[in-house]
């Protein structure tokens, strides 16, 4: 079997808080390891697969999220976490950003959010902050829009600086994965040190939202009222902003008990129901 | 009502025929195409194998549309030439069918809006009534001007009563009582206005024993042979002409414990499939040219992290969104050369429905054997054409799945590595789920575990093992299928749906005199140099036909083959397929050039 490597990330990178969080995490849910798939992005972040001993897969750029929800479809019983960057999961890969959020399927989405394209050497990425790198567009704000989608389960937002509240979100994010309710989406804050060092910054910037007394993740409206208000004010919303429970997009696909994976793919034994589809074209 | 008789009777007597082409026409939404299909099912009834092909437009509602079907005591692969009996709706059908009309055919002509100009069609027998104003008066539901139509073809085709009933009866039985009964009487009406028009029986034929053919579409046959074939995982974006096989997979796939999505692009759709496939599910995407390239990007993906998928590609009239439901076979390069960098795949491509249900499950076999993504080239005549194939033998199918490692038996492996290198190229793989078989798959150069790798020795290494597979999987591609004479001096080189107008077109050489023989490709990529090599060694001249401009077949033998000087390319672009006569002429024309250059 191939060794963990280590990671390629800058000294100071918020990406190591990340990776510290989620094997954590991982750990102490007692998580089997062969039944774990990290499905990487392309850039700085997407390459923490590499430094974990799971089942790891590198996607293209942009598709990590179609590619782990098919592997969740294939086989849910897998604990299957997808962890990317901003610029792949917010621009290049916006389009099935949108279209996971409409399916909710049980898989962990984290994305390590900078506001910059760290790989390519500091170009703006979609939610960098206005006048970042000379951009001219408002940066893309991911959990109201997570929050806005009806038909999402989870939505979370941490920040590599606090650990604590990381693996708190990261194991209810796993949890609620794993017992089927749905997408658990965690957008972390995770400074660039090298192109976007914006610790100090966000540190003052960051609004626990569940320390706000009478904060009520079960309901949507408020979430997203508390949210919204939070970045009026100047500030980022983290925490636990929303759980509910739905319907998973594997447990709607997936007809009666049998899963894709463990199908009965013996010709011999599923003659009698092949046969059965030819009698229409007689 | 007026009824207008045919007057131009040229043969009193009914014709004995053994092979007839009738045309539907009319504005789309006008029922045309259950006019063929009930003529499919009456042909059925009488023992006679059928092709049908439809002509519509890119729109829902409205625009010229047409079908066409064919009744032959021989086995058919194509509409053939000529329109013995036009259906007509309105005069553009009659004037797009003009030039098609065979001596001594029949117009049935729906006259409600206008009188035919009989101009149009001077050497045939005219039937007109006003059908359309019929349905709506008598039977309050226009649409059924098709049902009544239906009715006056029967007569005219010679067809019993009896039949033509029981064929309405099949077909409205499940859909109510009133549905039922008012097409029964639209039946009834369509016989009345017959013997008013005072319609004859213009042909006699024949009636033949049962035989154990179903009438199935490519896209169907290679949807029912991906699912016995053990693909339990299918995503698509729905284009014309691949959509046919989402929807088939969308209602058949659960019932196996598969999951068929549709996706929000061909971008997630191809990615999807690769998901699946590395979760150990057998899997496959259909497209077709426009998908195709923005699944590109994914192919490379599959073949670099060594993904086993199955990707089907329906070709179209391009480039871009060209013609939507027209016919074309200029995807070949796309297929064969698509993708930054030099990576391996296979291209197999069906000829007929029979192929395509082997090919369904082959594919998955090839890709998951080989570890890459594996293209099933497909065209839209073929796709979307219904015709006539032997019941699928389920027997025949078998599930190959190559150096997969269960628990057991990566126990007994010394050091797991997914990239192993290998004598053929092929590594060992695990799934997810089994334990000690953790894996890292990229889509980055890498190392035997998978670890990102910019070392050269080990690029130079990689590179070759993934080119290995190739070579390994050259055994087990489909043969090519050779018809005619061993001896003839000139032969056909082609693939996909061409099969059938060329087989006819090569027994109407035969009665002129040229002999020919036809290597019909099933495999386009890696060729098959040696089959393709002895076959042109032999001939003096080879017409390459295939719908596209450049000659993309053609273009690609050249290059990896040779035989400059042999290869003739024989092609069509407008958006339809090759007709026997078109062919005929075709290599007619060449042989003659070819003569004159000597």
């Amino acid at each position: 079997m191939f060794k963990p490597t280590a990671p390629i990330w800058c000294p100071g990178c918020g990406d190591f808080g990340v990776l510290a969080a989620l094997k954590k995490s991982l750990s102490d849910l007692k998580i089997e390891p062969h039944k774990t798939v990290i499905v990487g992005g392309i850039g700085c972040s997407g390459s923490i697969h590499n430094n974990m001993l799971v089942y790891g897969y590198h996607a293209l750029h942009g598709r990590l999220l179609t590619t782990a929800t098919a592997i969740k479809l294939s086989n849910p019983k897998l604990t299957v976490i997808a962890a990317g960057g901003d610029g792949d999961g917010y621009a290049i890969g916006g389009n099935h950003f949108i279209h996971t959020l409409r399916r909710n399927p049980s898989i962990v989405y984290i994305v390590m959010n900078n506001g910059t394209y760290g790989l390519t050497k500091g170009q703006p990425s979609p939610t960098a902050q206005l006048g970042y790198e000379g951009t001219k567009e408002i940066p893309f704000e991911p959990v109201l829009t997570a929050l806005s989608f009806l038909s999402t389960t989870f939505v979370a937002r941490g920040f590599s600086g606090n650990q604590q509240q990381l693996q708190y979100l990261f194991k209810e994010a796993i949890t609620h994965a794993n017992s089927g309710k749905g997408f658990a989406f965690v957008d972390v804050l995770s400074p660039c040190v090298t192109y976007n060092d914006t610790y100090a910054e966000w540190r003052k910037m960051v609004v626990d939202a569940n320390a706000i007394e009478g904060y009520d993740s079960s309901n949507r409206l408020k979430a997203f009222q508390t949210a919204y208000e939070i970045i009026q004010k100047g500030g980022i919303p983290t925490g636990l902003l929303y759980r509910s429970s739905g319907e998973s997009f594997e447990s709607m696909k997936i007809q009666g008990n049998v899963t894709p994976a463990e199908s009965d793919i013996d010709p011999k034994h599923n003659e009698p129901l092949m046969r059965s589809l030819v009698e229409r074209f007689r | 009502m007026t009824v207008l008789v045919g007057e131009k009777e040229k043969s009193p007597s009914a014709r004995q025929v053994d092979d007839i082409k009738i045309m539907v026409g009319g504005q789309g939404g006008d029922g045309t195409l259950t006019v063929i299909n009930l003529v499919g099912r009456v042909f059925k009834h009488m023992g006679l194998y059928s092709y049908d092909s439809r002509n519509v437009l890119s729109r829902i509602r409205g625009g010229h549309a047409d079908g066409v079907i064919r009744g032959s005591a021989k086995h058919v692969l194509n509409v053939g030439d000529g329109i013995d009996v036009l259906v007509a709706f309105d005069e553009e059908a009659v004037t797009s069918a003009a030039s098609e009309l065979s001596e001594n055919s029949v117009v049935i002509y729906d006259s409600s809006r206008a009188p035919l100009n009989r101009s149009l069609v001077p050497r045939s027998v005219v039937y007109e009534g006003k059908f359309g104003e019929r349905a709506g008066t008598d039977l309050k539901r226009t649409l059924l001007k098709n049902t009544i139509s239906f009715g006056v073809l029967c007569r005219v085709l010679g067809v019993e009563d009896k039949l033509a009933e029981s064929v309405i009866s099949a077909r409205y039985s499940r859909r109510g009582e009133e549905v039922l009964s008012s097409n029964l009487s639209a039946l009834k009406l369509g016989f009345e206005l017959a013997s008013q028009m005072g319609v004859r029986a213009h042909f006699v034929i024949p009636k033949l024993g049962a035989n154990d053919t179903i009438q199935i579409d490519g896209d169907a046959a290679l949807g029912i042979g991906f699912i016995a074939g053990g693909g339990r995982f299918y995503a698509g974006y729905p284009i014309t002409p691949a959509s046919e096989i989402l929807e088939y997979l969308e209602a058949n796939l659960p019932k196996f414990g598969g999951v068929a999505i549709q996706a929000e692009d061909e971008i997630s759709a191809i990615n999807m499939a690769i998901g699946a496939s590395i979760a150990g599910v057998r899997s496959m995407v259909a497209t077709s040219g426009p998908g195709q390239d923005l699944m590109t990007e994914g192919i490379g993906q599959a073949a670099m992290s060594e993904s086993p998928v199955v990707i089907v590609e329906v070709q179209r009239t391009g480039p871009s969104t060209g013609e939507p439901t027209k016919h074309e076979q200029s995807d070949v390069n796309h297929v064969v050369y698509g993708g930054h960098g030099d990576f391996p795949r296979l291209v197999i491509a069906p000829a007929d429905a029979q192929d395509c249900f082997e090919m369904g499950y082959v594919s998955l076999n090839l890709a998951e054997k080989y570890q890459l993504p594996v293209f099933v080239l497909m065209d839209q005549e073929l796709a979307q054409n219904t015709q006539c194939t032997a019941a699928f033998d389920f027997s025949k199918v078998v599930v190959e799945r190559g150096k997969l490692l269960n628990s057991s038996q990566l126990e007994s492996v010394k050091e797991y590595k997914r990239y192993e290198l290998t004598s053929d190229g092929v590594s060992p793989r695990t799934i997810p789920g089994t334990p000690n078989g953790m894996f890292q798959m990229t889509g980055n150069e890498h190392n035997e575990w998978g670890m990102v790798s910019v070392d050269k020795e080990n690029r130079g290494s990689m590179m070759r093992k993934r080119f290995l597979k190739v070579e390994a999987a050259k055994e087990d591609l489909p043969k090519s299928r050779f018809y005619g004479d061993e001896d003839a001096d000139i032969g056909i080189v082609s693939f996909g749906s061409n099969m059938g107008p060329i087989l006819e077109a090569m027994d109407m050489l035969r009665d002129k005199n040229v002999r020919t023989k036809f290597l019909c490709l099933r495999t386009i990529y890696p060729l098959p140099s040696e089959e393709l090599s002895k076959f042109l060694d032999g001939v003096r001249l080879a017409f390459f036909v295939e719908c596209n401009l450049t000659g993309q077949l053609a273009g690609l033998v050249k290059k990896e083959v040779g035989y400059m000087d042999k290869v003739v390319s024989l092609t069509k672009y407008d958006g339809t397929g090759f007709r026997p006569s078109q062919i005929v002429s075709g290599i007619l024309s060449g042989l003659s050039q070819a003569v004159k250059q000597s």
